[in-house]
């Protein structure tokens, strides 16, 4: 009786009980699995209800929608624009005579267009370069407030050398990737950028800080809720001037386009590459030139200032502050048609001769007007 | 060609011929950051053997070669081989035939200006908007001709002996016109373009040619005109009209880059004055001499001289009695300001980027260099 009591525990112990314990686990696996799915959507509704800001911040506006669109228009906006400066027509045959499908059509050739690495380049700065140029002036678009909740990412009193900062970071791809691509041409134009930003930053970041402290704080939303009687346009017209070259200057347009002048460089640092590589230059011009335009009426026209249209304040500020970008790009795009390009060293010279020191009066009149209790 | 040993401190950028603004040419610059320490220009992309052709080529067919040497100014080639070829025979072309030649002349001499004008704005990055307005203008130019020659640059309208037609009916009314809007536009170019600022920065001071260097160098045509010298083969050594007709040679003191823009803007103007003078004034009579058909000149030498609109192109030609011409050496002006470019480095300070504004100051045209 015994022995058949032992065979039967151990013919139990390691067939049927782990056949048992493992379709426990499979099933409960499986309810686990099934209950999960079911709760999915209830789960992704949440996640929407709760983040729906953010999310469309991030992904609308002033996300990637936003860039996106504003770098395709104006692309769209400057062929056809300065063509006429040019007594031409722009872009004429793809989309009837508007000519707005010829972007998506270079798009997708630029896209379909094979990459040439030339021989003996730095294979891995030479790819990754045109990849991140364009994101740096992205990430510093997401700190631009388009109302006064309506923040990407709020900085609070760090919105504005967080700004500066990273936008000190854009003068080293071209620099990295004038030396990666193994050419001449390029790595004058590498030298060039250098030049061209050393020339421009220190004016820049010292009208930047005037208007900081005519407002008081670094906080780009409580600049904005400072200009709300009176744009810092007026009282400091000095920097008014200066931040307007400054913002073509740091976007590289012409007539300061020196780093990437046709005529003696090909096309200085943005030479060798080809494909969709150079479409991410090309589109690094503008979101760079969307990024210092955005800080530029941030700092001096306003920002999302504005009379409230219809009554909604969220939109209206949205609206007065794509407004003001609106009137600031054509200005922008039509002296491209009308100023030949500087040298170098007559750059340097109008950048350490001029804008510093009229920068520094900038300053101390900003100082003068905070000390006298003007601007309290 | 052998390119000179590089400088132990210094990097050679080739403008090459792969480039965007270097033309049919390749410049090697050395040059330690941005200041260019020599300038070696690499010539012959173009060579074409025009001379060796028109020892092939009977005298009236030899017209057509060498009208190609420089597109943009064929009738003053032309008539430089024509001239030589009249001088040989000994034939005087009719007073009507003269005026129309220096009509002709003068038209594209506008025309070449108008392109050298566009180019050097180009250069300063003011593209190409200000190349397109007078792309654009000489259109009227090249209307003009086709009325008159049936083609638009290279026409083989001039013949030892006179010219091949005479001007049609209308056509003094559509010059007048045609010239009264070119003076319009120039005026805008003046005030658009050479009184803008930073234009102004880019060309005053670049490249400055001084009067002695010019002469020694042997610059030639506006190079020349713009360091101060007062040479001109029109007021020198007349042919065609002439010395019949009323113009100033323009003449500028600087020498750089901006008086030799200024001369040839002062130097449209003087043409337009001219063809307005043609139009109003010329005689009538033939307009051509018969020459007969199958041309033989008997053994001589002659030597031609034409202002083309870069400079004085010189005709040499040997003739043998045969139908082709012996040895026709041309002397072509734009040659001889690429050595006074390449002294340029010496001379004066050039930077890197004033390399295209001052290529294109001399304003060589490469077909004609190589021939």
């Amino acid at each position: 009786m015994n022995d058949l009591l032992t065979i039967w525990k151990a013919l139990f112990t390691y067939t049927i009980a782990p056949l048992e314990i493992s379709g426990k686990l499979i099933a409960g696996l499986f309810n686990s699995f099934t209950s999960a799915l079911w709760s999915l959507p209830g789960w992704l509704l949440r996640f929407f209800w709760f983040n729906f800001k953010p999310l469309m911040q991030v992904l609308l506006l002033p996300g990637l929608a936003f860039i996106l669109l504003f770098a395709i228009i104006v692309v769209w906006f400057e062929r056809k624009f300065l063509a006429r400066a040019m007594l031409k027509v722009g872009p004429y045959y793809c989309g009837k005579r508007s000519g707005w499908l010829q972007l998506i059509a270079d798009f997708l050739k630029l896209f379909l267009k094979e990459i040439i690495i030339p021989y003996d380049a730095h294979k891995i700065l030479f790819l990754l370069m045109p990849v991140m140029l364009p994101t740096i002036p992205a990430l510093a678009v997401i700190l631009i407030p388009f109302d006064q909740n309506w923040v990407l990412f709020n900085a609070g009193s760090l919105s504005l050398p967080m700004f500066i900062a990273i936008a000190g970071l854009a003068p080293l791809i071209p620099i990295f990737s004038g030396w990666a691509a193994n050419n001449k041409y390029t790595i004058i134009g590498s030298f060039r950028t250098a030049y061209l930003y050393i020339s421009a930053e220190i004016p820049l970041v010292i009208c930047a800080a005037a208007t900081a402290i005519m407002a008081g704080s670094f906080n780009l939303v409580e600049i904005v809720e400072a200009q709300a009687n009176l744009w810092f346009a007026v009282p400091q017209f000095i920097g008014f001037v200066i931040f307007f070259l400054g913002l073509i200057i740091e976007s590289e347009r012409t007539p300061f386009d020196i780093p990437t002048a046709e005529v003696e460089l090909v096309m200085g640092w943005r030479t060798e590459f080809s494909g969709i590589l150079f479409g991410f230059t090309m589109m690094a011009e503008y979101v760079g030139f969307l990024a210092w335009s955005l800080l530029f009426i941030t700092l001096y026209l306003g920002g999302f200032n504005g009379p409230n249209v219809l009554g909604l304040p969220l939109y209206s500020h949205v609206f007065w502050l794509l407004l003001k970008l609106a009137v600031l790009v054509p200005i922008v795009i039509i002296i491209r048609g009308i100023f030949p390009r500087l040298r170098m060293d007559q750059m340097l010279r109008l950048g350490w001769y001029y804008l510093t020191p009229l920068a520094v009066l900038n300053l101390f009149i900003v100082l003068t007007l905070k000390l006298l209790g003007v601007f309290p | 060609m052998s390119e000179p040993k590089i400088e132990p401190d210094l990097m050679r950028v080739s403008w090459g011929p792969q480039h965007p603004m270097s033309g049919q040419t390749r410049i090697l610059l050395d040059i330690d950051g941005e200041i260019v320490h020599r300038l070696t220009a690499d010539l012959g992309f173009t060579h074409r053997g025009i001379e060796k052709i028109l020892e092939n080529r009977t005298f009236l067919q030899g017209i057509i070669p060498i009208e190609r040497m420089v597109m943009v100014d064929t009738a003053n080639i032309g008539l430089g081989y024509v001239l030589a070829i009249e001088e040989a025979l000994g034939v005087e072309p009719p007073e009507r035939a003269d005026w129309i030649r220096s009509m002709i002349c003068e038209f594209y001499r506008i025309n070449s200006h108008l392109y050298a004008f566009g180019l050097q704005v180009e250069a300063t990055a003011y593209f190409p908007a200000v190349f397109l307005w007078t792309t654009i203008d000489r259109e009227i130019i090249l209307d003009l001709q086709e009325q008159l020659t049936g083609a638009r640059w290279s026409y083989n309208f001039f013949m030892p002996g006179g010219v091949h037609a005479d001007i049609p009916e209308g056509f003094q009314d559509k010059v007048l016109e045609g010239v009264e809007y070119l003076r319009g536009r120039f005026k805008q170019y003046w005030g658009a373009m050479v009184e803008n600022a930073i234009f102004e920065m880019r060309n005053e001071g670049v490249a400055v040619l001084r009067k002695e260097d010019a002469i020694r160098l042997g610059a030639t045509g506006p190079v020349l005109r713009g360091s101060g010298v007062d040479m001109d083969v029109r007021k020198d050594d007349p042919y065609a009209a002439y010395g019949d007709l009323d113009f100033k040679v323009v003449t500028e003191a600087e020498g750089d880059a901006m008086a030799r823009l200024k001369v040839r803007f002062h130097e449209i103007e003087q043409s337009l004055d001219i063809i307005e003078q043609v139009a109003n004034e010329i005689p009538g009579g033939p307009v051509r001499t018969r020459i007969p058909l199958f041309l033989r000149i008997k053994p001589t030498e002659v030597l031609s001289r034409v202002e083309t609109a870069r400079g004085e192109l010189g005709i040499h030609m040997f003739t043998d009695g045969g139908m082709n011409p012996y040895r026709v050496q041309i002397n072509s002006p734009s040659l001889r300001n690429m050595y006074v470019f390449e002294r340029l480095a010496e001379l004066d300070e050039i930077l890197l980027a004033d390399v295209p504004v001052v290529i294109n100051s001399i304003d060589p045209w490469y077909l004609d260099s190589d021939r």
